[in-house]
């Protein structure tokens, strides 16, 4: 299909503002956005984004298409432009542009340093665990760090989003010392927490589900 | 100058494993060249090879490991990656990795091909990615230090040893000069030199190549892992996984054809025999659209699907259109695995002093002419923690090396001027991408599943047209941030000095071993090629030459499956 995308351009040593550049393409509706940007590179080289993977594992390729934060190779074209007109492509909102698409991941990286983003052995782990147990942390270390969910959620309280989940998944870890004291820590008001909780399998690309019950 | 006494380079498995093993005693530092959770480690599906069960043996690992080798193994590597192999599970379990487990609360274990029990240890189908986050997590409770997005780009060299790192930030477009006692290269293997590859973008040799370039040894860079089972298109991987939890093989006819190629293993038969059977339905015209064959999970279940294959299930639904629960997957082999690398012995030591290496990168060589699913992780974890031990014993016994200003100046020159240079006003007739497209199509068409000598010496001498090609391209070498042109630039150099060893050593071997298929030279020749290819740099072009094969318990048998 013959496809127009619309491709945020920043240049930190030239421009004041980003501006939008378009390239015009021809690719089937089962191909991804990421393959979009790749013949876009390919027509203009200076063009910058991140891309690793190209099956949604990485987390390299989160940016914005039309408005919303996404996986740039886990959004096919039929999808991106069901609505018609050019598919959009911007940087992950709040996170600051280092240049075209690509933003600045030192803080988001950073902020997973507030929770103690490791396990902490407890001394009387005898090496077994329920296979129930087992793949209720499944969910939650399926998390890519790809920093949609901070750029998606706006107020999570002093810890960020993707750090949170990292602190719920310990939380329930039967072999982590703190466990479910790790909740106390983070100070999130409860009803953002539940909020938090509720929305969060539909905005992350990996549809990440916590169970509530077990965390609040 | 940064100094650090450990420098790794590569943030995945092998490097982050060897990283935590040096911060236990000194002084190390990380360069990656994508951020480490950003590896390619973390597409790994399947699962990590240990014998923990009852019933199974490390002697029997170690067997399986050197027949699917077909005996091209070194055996004294392979005792040591199968016997510390039910220790670093644990260790890693004990670090956090949420492995699945079985009814009584054990660690879970499901077949892969080539074994004799149900080895791979595993977390669903996302067994690279939980173990990667994991040591990720370790790391940054250690504390090590990670310099992300730095692309190492020349290993400099003081009196015959390697003495420091010249590598680029490609956020601020900025080269840096790293002295450090050892260096560990823990970068990957070079899937993008194939346009049909399961790895990932950031997969293209530039630790081997540029190793090479410094003069360490490569070894059996020929023998290329081709994955039986890639969804049609795209090439993104199907995991072992799937036939280990039960899928079938069908062709056109609805036939389970591997009873034909591999009767009693069937589709768990090592990845080359599979691999060639599906080339061969194919070519007889029993494939689909003449293209393809079909790897069948509807009588598995929702559920088993559900809960063991859960991204298997994600990728064919979105990347082929195709509930697998429901309706077969069209799959086709693609690159998958580079068993060849720089040489090293069973410590990760290359043939340069001051030079370790660890993971895809290195030939130590536990897989010889093919590696069984499940021991490259497990590879990388082992590997790379005896590959960390070893580096910070030797900064205990080696004197540190000096690494003269000179030499400093003398490396930077070129990289300065390459910055400076500017693009050329006019458009190019020629570029980085018609070389790498033309590069890749190459080495899938002529280079892949089934060789031959006309075939090969063609590819040869057109892999050489294109370097020259390339040597004539104007470099986009302008200070910018994120100049990933230019990055693109060196890998596809990188690329096609690799792919040149690779076809030059599959020309020389007239044989058939695992996975180098030679359709002149059907048969396993062990009286003239029962040894290792090892590559060197020279004059004109790579040296090829002769290594002995590290045979301690198993001599080599007649390899039926
Ligand atoms: C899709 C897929 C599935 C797989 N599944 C399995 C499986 O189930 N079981 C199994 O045993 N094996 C599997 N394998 C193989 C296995 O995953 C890999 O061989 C292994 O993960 C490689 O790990 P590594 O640490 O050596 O390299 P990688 O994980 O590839 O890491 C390489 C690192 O080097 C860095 N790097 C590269 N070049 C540079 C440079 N110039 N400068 C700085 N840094 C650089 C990169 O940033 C990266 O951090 C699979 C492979 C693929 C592609
Ligand atoms: S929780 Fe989901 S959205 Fe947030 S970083 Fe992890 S994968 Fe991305
Ligand atoms: S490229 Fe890895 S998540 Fe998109």
């Amino acid at each position: 299909m013959e496809t127009v995308i619309k491709v945020c351009r920043f240049d930190p040593g030239k421009d004041t503002v980003p501006t939008f550049q378009e390239f015009a393409m021809d690719l089937e509706g089962t191909q991804t956005v990421l393959d979009a940007l790749l013949l876009a590179w390919q027509q203009d080289p200076s063009l910058s984004f991140r891309r690793s993977c190209r099956s949604a594992i990485c987390g390299s390729c989160a940016v914005r298409i039309n408005g919303r934060p996404a996986l740039a190779c886990q959004t096919l074209m039929q999808q991106a432009s069901a609505h018609g007109g050019p598919i959009i492509v911007e940087p992950l909102p709040h996170f600051r542009q280092l240049k075209d698409l690509v933003v600045d991941l030192e803080p988001f990286f950073d902020s997973l340093k507030a929770v103690v983003p490791w396990l902490v052995l407890r001394d009387d782990y005898d090496g077994r665990m329920t296979p129930e147990v087992a793949r209720r942390l499944e969910g939650p270390a399926t998390c890519i760090l790809c920093g949609i969910c901070d750029a998606e959620f706006d107020e999570t309280g002093h810890v960020k989003p993707a750090a949170l989940v990292k602190a719920l998944r310990l939380a329930q870890d039967p072999r982590d010392a703190a466990g479910i004291h790790r909740l106390r820590l983070l100070q999130t008001p409860p009803e953002i927490l539940k909020l938090f909780l509720k929305e969060l399998p539909e905005k992350c690309p990996k549809g990440i589900t916590i169970d509530a019950s077990k965390c609040l | 100058m940064i100094m650090h006494e450990v420098l790794i380079v590569g943030g995945g498995l092998a490097g982050l494993m060897a990283a935590l093993t040096v911060s236990a005693s000194a002084d190390v530092a990380v360069l990656s060249k994508v951020y480490p959770t950003r590896s390619h480690s973390g597409a790994a599906q399947g699962g990590f090879n240990a014998a923990l069960g009852e019933d199974d043996s490390i002697e029997a690992h170690i067997f399986d490991t050197v027949k699917g080798s077909d005996y091209l193994g070194d055996q004294d590597a392979i005792e040591v990656l199968c016997a510390d192999g039910p220790e670093v599970i644990l260790e890693l379990e004990r670090m956090g990795v949420t492995w699945t487990r079985r009814a009584d609360g054990g660690i879970a274990q499901r077949s892969l091909g080539g074994a004799g029990f149900p080895r791979g240890c595993f977390a669903a189908d996302f067994s690279g990615h939980v173990v990667l986050h994991t040591l990720y997590e370790q790391s940054l409770k250690r504390g090590v230090k990670v310099y992300p997005e730095w692309h190492l780009l020349e290993l400099l060299v003081e009196d015959g040893g390697v003495a420091g790192a010249l590598v680029y930030d490609l956020a601020r477009a900025r080269f840096e000069v790293i002295r450090a006692r050892q260096i560990i290269l823990a970068t990957g293997g070079y899937g993008r030199a194939f346009s049909k590859t399961t790895n990932g973008h950031a997969n293209t040799g530039d630790g081997m190549a540029i190793a090479y370039r410094t003069g360490a040894v490569l070894s059996d860079m020929e023998f290329v892992q081709f994955h039986p089972t890639t969804l049609y298109g795209t090439n993104i991987l199907v995991s072992e996984a799937a036939r280990g939890e039960g899928g079938y093989l069908r062709n056109t006819e609805g036939e389970r054809f591997m009873a034909r190629y591999a009767p009693e293993k069937m589709e768990l038969a090592p990845r080359d025999v599979v691999a060639r059977a599906i080339f061969k339905e194919i070519k007889e015209g029993r494939g689909f659209d003449g293209h393809y064959v079909h790897l069948d999970l509807t009588h598995l279940g929702q559920a088993l699907v559900a809960e063991r294959l859960p991204q298997v299930r994600d990728l064919a639904i979105r990347y082929a259109g195709v509930d697998p629960v429901s309706v077969p997957m069209p799959i086709e082999p693609a690159q998958h695995y580079s068993m060849g690398g720089v040489r090293t012995d069973v410590w990760g030591m290359t043939t340069l002093p001051g030079l370790l290496a660890a993971g895809e990168v290195a030939n130590v060589s536990v897989h010889g002419a093919n590696r069984l699913g499940g021991n490259s992780l497990l590879e990388t974890v082992v590997f790379g923690r005896r590959v960390g031990k070893k580096a910070a014993e030797l900064i205990q016994q080696e004197p540190s090396p000096n690494l003269s200003r000179e030499t400093v100046r003398r490396a930077l020159e070129p990289w300065n001027a390459l910055l400076l240079s500017r693009l050329p006003d006019s458009p190019q007739a020629d570029s980085t991408f018609a070389v790498r497209r033309e590069m890749t199509t190459l080495m899938t068409n002529q280079v892949g599943v089934f060789r031959t000598g006309s075939e090969l010496e063609d590819a040869v001498a057109r892999l050489g047209q294109l370097k020259a090609r390339y040597q004539k391209l104007s470099p986009p070498g302008q200070a910018k941030p994120f100049n990933y042109a230019l990055m693109d630039y060196l890998e596809v150099g990188y690329l096609l000095d690799l792919s040149e060893i690779i076809a030059r050593g599959a020309l020389a071997r007239t044989e058939s071993r695992g996975a180098h298929y030679r359709l002149d030279y059907p048969l396993r020749d062990d009286r003239n090629w029962l040894h290792h290819t090892f590559a060197r740099r020279g004059g004109e072009g790579p040296e090829l030459s002769e290594g002995s094969v590290a045979i301690t318990r198993y001599q080599p048998q007649e390899r039926g499956y």
